[in-house]
């Protein structure tokens, strides 16, 4: 929500406009039902759905749908982490050079795991993960703070608090920090999936900058845990 | 010698991050045949830089699919008669069907049976990009490419070690006021003369095709000249003399010495070469027909010759590329190990083998 500024109208019209606006809003009437992207709700037969997937059913018969966005797919490889990553390192709204960049990095992690997996001894062939997913979900899983700071003023001075995060914030706490450190912290020839790949298999091992940019982050919550009681929410 | 069974399977090239990926690939692809050849493995493999995209180094292994334009080649190949003028093979197709690869194959076959092979993996890079032009020596109106020449004679060096003992040369060579090849001395030392002195690489190259046109008629060993991309050879370059004004084909040694190899003058061996529009200058890319690819003097030039078409994957080629990827762990998404996944790819392929590969990359 924002407040509207009407700086050049009269001030009889001035009072027409509400005090609060909403930022995101949808231009959709209530009425318009979300699209079902889901192949395998399509493929049951009528008889086997339940009573409320029957309901939703008849309910769509008559409501309108809305379009379904760009970014959803109904493709079996789709996944809404990786979707979420790529638009982070997206510049310019290139999202072809974006995607191709994943898809490169994916590659690499692929090719240094299966490397690592044909020079590794029998016994330990099985603990090397080679699916590149795995590891970008586990890597990201990693590099996620548990707690974060948040500035509190309070008689003039402003605090570092200990707060607790969302969920959302934490994952894009991690997917920002290991995109800056990819974009800043290499040589001015390496490539981005190159560099992306490697700082991926560091944090799946939970070794790595990240990793150390997240321990720094508790570390300074622990020191300031006096303040804990300043934070009202 | 060649093993026909069908379950053996490819990775085809990836050609989108440039050519130099084909020469990475054909120059393991060389390493390979090499090994077959002759005893000594590690010294092949030491010379040719490992790229990224290296089969070797991610499977262990390097394969080929055998596929039927490579099976139509080799009858074709068994049941030519060697005293007749020697018959040239063009292989076409669409873009990222497997032409590089169905050469490779030829190759590796002809490699395996004792011939010579005179392997270009890309005529393209022979005529863009060259950042050293010099005047020729031989002959003042062309111009040499020292780079590429001593590249190619490394490789031939590698490839045909035992070969290079055995052929005489039959005149005398003068490279310049000091160095000369007297008649009768084996080709590694024109090889050697080629390598050591840089600025008569592209003489020497010419030198090398001579000698190998004039001696195999005569019936002691058979030939196979390889040639990719062999539209190259009669198309427009991008190179530019001194005076800015655009150098033609011919007007580069290295070109003008191809050229006379291709010819059909000649006895005792077999000419294969492939079309390529990928790496190529000033064609669109939906040309992918002799025709249009050679342009009129160069189908005037390999007139005539035998067309092989390569298609795309059928279906049995497809599940067993497919197959493959599963089982080498190429393909590690949980989901595309399903039905589901595999006629997803299917579908979003076409059954190409190009966008297979690029599509299973990150998959």
């Amino acid at each position: 929500m924002a407040a509207p500024t009407a700086a050049g109208l009269c001030p009889r019209l001035r009072a027409w406009l509400p005090r609060l606006t909403q930022v995101r809003w949808s231009r959709y009437n209530p009425s318009f039902l979300e699209p079902e992207v889901n192949k395998e709700l399509y493929q049951k037969p009528f008889n086997e759905l339940s009573e409320e997937e029957k309901e939703k059913q008849e309910l769509k018969a008559v409501h309108p749908i809305k379009a379904a966005p760009p970014s959803i797919s109904s493709s079996v490889f789709s996944d809404p982490m990786i979707s979420k990553f790529t638009n982070m390192m997206m510049k310019d709204g290139n999202k072809v050079l974006a995607r191709s960049l994943m898809a490169q990095t994916l590659e690499n992690i692929k090719r240094k795991q299966l490397e690592k997996y044909h020079r590794a001894p029998d016994d330990e062939k099985e603990r090397v993960e080679c699916n590149p997913y795995v590891i970008f979900h586990q890597a990201l899983k990693n590099c996620q703070p548990i707690i974060g700071l948040s500035n509190i003023t309070r008689g003039g001075k402003t605090y570092q608090v200990p707060v607790p995060l969302k969920d959302n914030r934490k994952r894009f706490l991690a997917m920002k920090w290991l995109i800056t450190e990819c974009r800043e912290n290499k040589h001015r020839r390496t490539l981005m999936p190159e560099k992306l790949s490697e700082e991926l298999i560091q944090a799946f091992n939970n070794e790595g900058p990240i990793i150390k940019k997240k321990h720094v982050l508790h570390k300074m919550a622990e020191a300031n845990r006096a303040y804990a009681h300043f934070r009202w929410w | 010698m060649l093993r026909s069974v069908k379950g053996f399977i490819c990775r085809p090239l990836k050609l989108d991050h440039g050519y130099a990926l084909h020469m990475a690939a054909k120059d393991c692809f060389s390493s390979v045949v090499s090994q077959d050849v002759q005893t000594p493995a590690e010294k092949p493999r030491a010379i040719f830089y490992t790229n990224e995209s290296d089969p070797i180094k991610t499977f262990q292994e390097a394969c080929v699919m055998v596929r039927k334009p490579a099976l139509e080649l080799f009858t074709y190949l068994k049941n030519s008669n060697f005293a007749h003028p020697v018959v040239r093979y063009v292989i076409y197709g669409e873009r990222g069907t497997g032409k590089t690869m169905t050469l490779c194959h030829v190759v590796h076959f002809c490699a395996r049976q004792g011939w010579l092979v005179l392997h270009i993996p890309d005529a393209h890079l022979w005529v863009k990009n060259c950042k050293e032009l010099m005047q020729s020596s031989y002959n003042k109106e062309r111009l040499d490419q020292p780079l590429q020449a001593s590249f190619w004679l490394r490789n031939f060096r590698t490839t045909n070690e035992h070969f290079l003992k055995e052929i005489k040369t039959q005149q005398k060579y003068v490279w310049g006021k000091r160095d000369s090849t007297e008649q009768g001395r084996p080709l590694g030392e024109v090889v050697e003369q080629g390598l050591t002195r840089v600025k008569n690489a592209s003489d020497a190259v010419g030198v090398v095709l001579k000698e190998i046109k004039q001696q195999c008629c005569l019936g002691s060993f058979r030939v196979l000249v390889a040639v990719d991309g062999v539209n190259a050879l009669w198309g427009r370059t991008t190179l530019k003399k001194e005076d800015k004004s655009p150098v033609s084909p011919e007007e580069l040694t290295l070109v003008y010495n191809l050229r006379k190899m291709v010819m059909n003058n000649w006895s005792g061996g077999a000419v294969v070469t492939t079309l390529s529009q990928t790496g190529s200058l000033f064609k669109p890319s939906s040309a992918h027909l002799p025709h249009e690819l050679l342009g009129k003097e160069g189908f005037d030039a390999l007139d005539p010759f035998v067309p092989i078409l390569v298609p795309n994957y059928t279906e049995r080629e497809f599940e067993s590329c497919y197959h493959y990827y599963l089982h080498c762990r190429w393909l590690q998404h949980e989901k595309a190990r399903t039905e589901d996944g595999k006629e997803e790819l299917r579908f979003l392929s076409g059954c190409n083998p190009w966008q297979l590969e690029r599509l299973s990359a990150p998959l």
